[in-house]
């Protein structure tokens, strides 16, 4: 019985985890993986699973932190300031609530500059001053500097099987290959695979350096977000929501091991869009390539609406073509081997 | 003390679809005022007293909140909306929202802050370059859940945090339609008129009639105006703060109250022992400015709950304040009622 992917996602998003202070996401995120393999947390906080094999070392990645906040100073009066942990999006905060993990758990509100007050010369911009309103005149004794906060779990289920919520990049991620884990189930291979849920990707990239550094893997596949399209963005930018898996090409990513990905897809009728890139991925890819003697590493991508925001969105048939790409390489590369 | 008003932020009422609350509002007064609905949706309702009083007092409170209109759907299924009232984009980018009859559940879409120059990463597009993504993929699918002239509004729940804090929805003014709901409930020394208006975010349409209707010697409305006592500002511009009390008006940008009324509930509030405060700007305006202009004139003041946040999803109001504020009203009442 293959479990619902949508459960699994949910369960991953409702959990915090932001960048450096991933615990919380990680023990889920752990225990969902121990149903497929062997699990360990390493010394930053990776979650490393591992199925033994004959056959090529496949790796594969997904980042469990999300972007948040870090509390830097706390007032008499409840009012809590915390700095960017992660590319947070502060356009998106006014009025908008928060959740601070302090001592206990704390609820409160994102400060919003009231109209009597934006007519100066600074005009309708977002202010780098991010405070969160706890109400709490005693927040300074639950509450420290170090903590993490982010903008609260909201997750919606929109119309067409898309979901909204504060942590899809890039639970939607761990989401695939926890589900690829599942199709493999019923399926015939010889591959050694690990499983990287990796941490602090959203900042500074250490979890996946390292985490690769402790696999040998033969070739690795990082599964990530990249821009859907939207009214307000480019064409050439994104690409379309529900339209299937990205594979990425570009020179940070093993050429043939992308083609062979684009290849799976086509002899499955998985629905995919090549995403080109200049340079860099911006994503666990370039980490992960160098890491060591280097690994051939390539790229799949879910497409996502409103990144680095509170209403992420993702379309699970996305989410689900992921999985099953991984699983059909993994599967034909296992049987490559025979 | 707050039940009313948790129950009255879970109804929706965007400014000229107030029907939901109206029909709250009813049940609620059945057996316990006489009322009646008059032609713009305004219920006005009349409560007996123990006595009758020499002047005719109203009070006042809008049942509409601010909200969303979809005006337009985009061949990929996406909504365009206006604001109904006034919303800054700040408080809509991003933002969960809820749609039409069927309640569907929508987002705001932001560009990805990465597809973003640098000097634009802190700059708020217009509002009429946002869109609401309810998740369809074609015009025909969304127009299969939402038509052109559906309201929508902010998804944010009645949450109660920090010391005796309130957050939810639509505050502005539900709270000072609890307040007149707890005030019917209650054995009033004189008679009075209770008016739960319509269309105050856009433009006071509602009380405008309901003052004319009920002719009111005086009439008192509840309102919940901006605080602005929040980190980073100080002195005057905070305007009024949490838990100092109900907020009387000496002047806004709609009302210049009568200084005599204005210098008596103050002085109530003070005779009584009960927190009272006053706005250190002239700002913000209400139902009071086309109140006070109807049929020979009236006489007018207003008191409002000071609240964080104001037309946000996140309205912020402190429980004490509440209380205090019904406390100043029971005191003002047998006042007024016969000066």
């Amino acid at each position: 019985m293959l479990k619902d992917i949508k459960d699994i996602i949910r369960s991953l998003c409702d959990t915090s985890g932001v960048s450096g202070n991933e615990y919380e996401a990680s023990k889920k995120v752990r225990e969902l993986l121990s149903e497929y393999c062997e699990t360990r947390t390493d010394a930053l906080g990776n979650v490393i699973g591992h199925i033994e094999g004959d056959g090529a070392h496949i790796l594969l990645d997904a980042h469990i932190d999300r972007i948040g906040f870090v509390v830097t100073s706390v007032d008499e009066c409840g009012f809590v300031k915390a700095s960017k942990c992660g590319g947070s999006d502060i356009r998106v905060l006014p009025a908008g609530e928060a959740v601070v993990f302090g001592k206990e758990t704390v609820y409160g509100v994102f400060t919003s500059t009231p109209p009597h007050l934006k007519k100066d010369e600074k005009g309708n911009k977002a202010s780098d001053d991010i405070y969160i309103d706890t109400g709490l005149s005693s927040a300074r004794d639950i509450i420290r500097p170090g903590d993490r906060a982010i903008l609260k779990n909201n997750w919606r289920e929109l119309l067409g099987g898309r979901v909204a919520s504060g942590a899809l990049d890039d639970r939607a991620g761990a989401a695939a290959i926890l589900r690829c884990l599942e199709l493999l189930k019923y399926e015939e291979h010889n591959c050694e695979i690990t499983v990287l849920f990796s941490v602090q990707e959203e900042t500074t990239g250490g979890g996946a350096v390292t985490g690769a550094f402790q696999t040998n893997a033969d070739e690795a596949i990082v599964v990530d977000v990249s821009f859907a399209l939207a009214p307000d963005i480019e064409k050439e930018k994104a690409k379309p929501l529900g339209g299937g898996v990205l594979i990425g090409v570009s020179p940070s990513l093993d050429y043939d091991l992308s083609e062979e990905l684009k290849l799976t897809a086509e002899n499955e009728d998985i629905p995919f869009s090549i995403e080109a890139m200049g340079g860099g991925t911006g994503t666990n890819a370039d980490d992960i390539r160098t890491s060591g003697e280097g690994i051939k590493t390539a790229l799949l991508s879910i497409p996502q609406r409103n990144m680095h925001t509170g209403v992420e969105v993702c379309d699970i048939s996305d989410i689900e073509d992921t999985a099953r790409l991984l699983a059909a390489y993994i599967t034909e590369r296992g049987a490559l081997n025979d | 003390m707050t039940e009313e008003l948790k129950n009255l932020c879970a109804v929706s009422g965007v400014s000229g679809r107030e029907a939901a609350v109206a029909g709250y509002i009813m049940s609620k007064l059945e057996g316990k005022a006489q009322y009646k609905v008059d032609n713009l949706g305004n219920i006005i309702a009349f409560k007996k007293g123990a006595k009758r009083p020499k002047n005719k007092v109203m009070f006042a409170a809008h049942m509409d909140e601010v909200g969303f209109i979809i005006t337009y759907i985009t061949d990929e299924g996406f909504l365009k909306f206006d604001t109904v009232g006034g919303i800054n984009v700040s408080v809509i980018l991003g933002k969960n929202v809820l749609v039409g009859k069927k309640q569907l559940s929508g987002v705001v879409g932001v560009k990805p802050v990465h597809l973003l120059k640098r000097e634009d990463e802190t700059k708020y597009p217009e509002l009429d370059k946002l869109y609401i993504d309810i998740g369809a993929s074609s015009k025909e699918e969304a127009e299969a859940y939402v038509s052109i002239g559906d309201y929508a509004y902010f998804d944010s729940d009645y949450t109660e945090f920090g010391d005796g804090l309130i957050k939810a929805r639509a505050i502005d003014d539900r709270a000072g339609c609890a307040l007149m709901l707890e005030m019917i409930y209650s054995d009033l020394p004189y008679d009075a008129y209770f008016a739960f208006t319509t269309c105050e975010e856009t433009g006071d349409g509602g009380a405008a009639v309901a003052a004319f209707t009920v002719k009111p010697d005086y009439a008192v409305v509840l309102e919940a105006t901006t605080a602005a006592d929040i980190a980073g500002v100080s002195g005057e511009k905070r305007v009024c703060e949490l838990g100092k009390g109900p907020v009387v008006s000496f002047m806004d940008r709609k009302t210049i109250y009568p200084k005599e009324l204005y210098d008596h509930i103050m002085n109530t509030a003070s005779e009584n022992g009960i927190k009272a405060q006053t706005k250190t700007m002239i700002a913000g305006g209400n139902d009071a400015g086309v109140i006070f202009k109807s049929g020979s004139g009236v006489r007018v003041a207003a008191v409002s709950l000071p609240c964080r946040y104001l037309h946000s999803p996140s309205c912020v109001i402190k429980k004490s304040d509440y209380d205090e504020t019904l406390r100043l009203l029971y005191a003002v009442l047998p006042e007024i009622a016969v000066l």
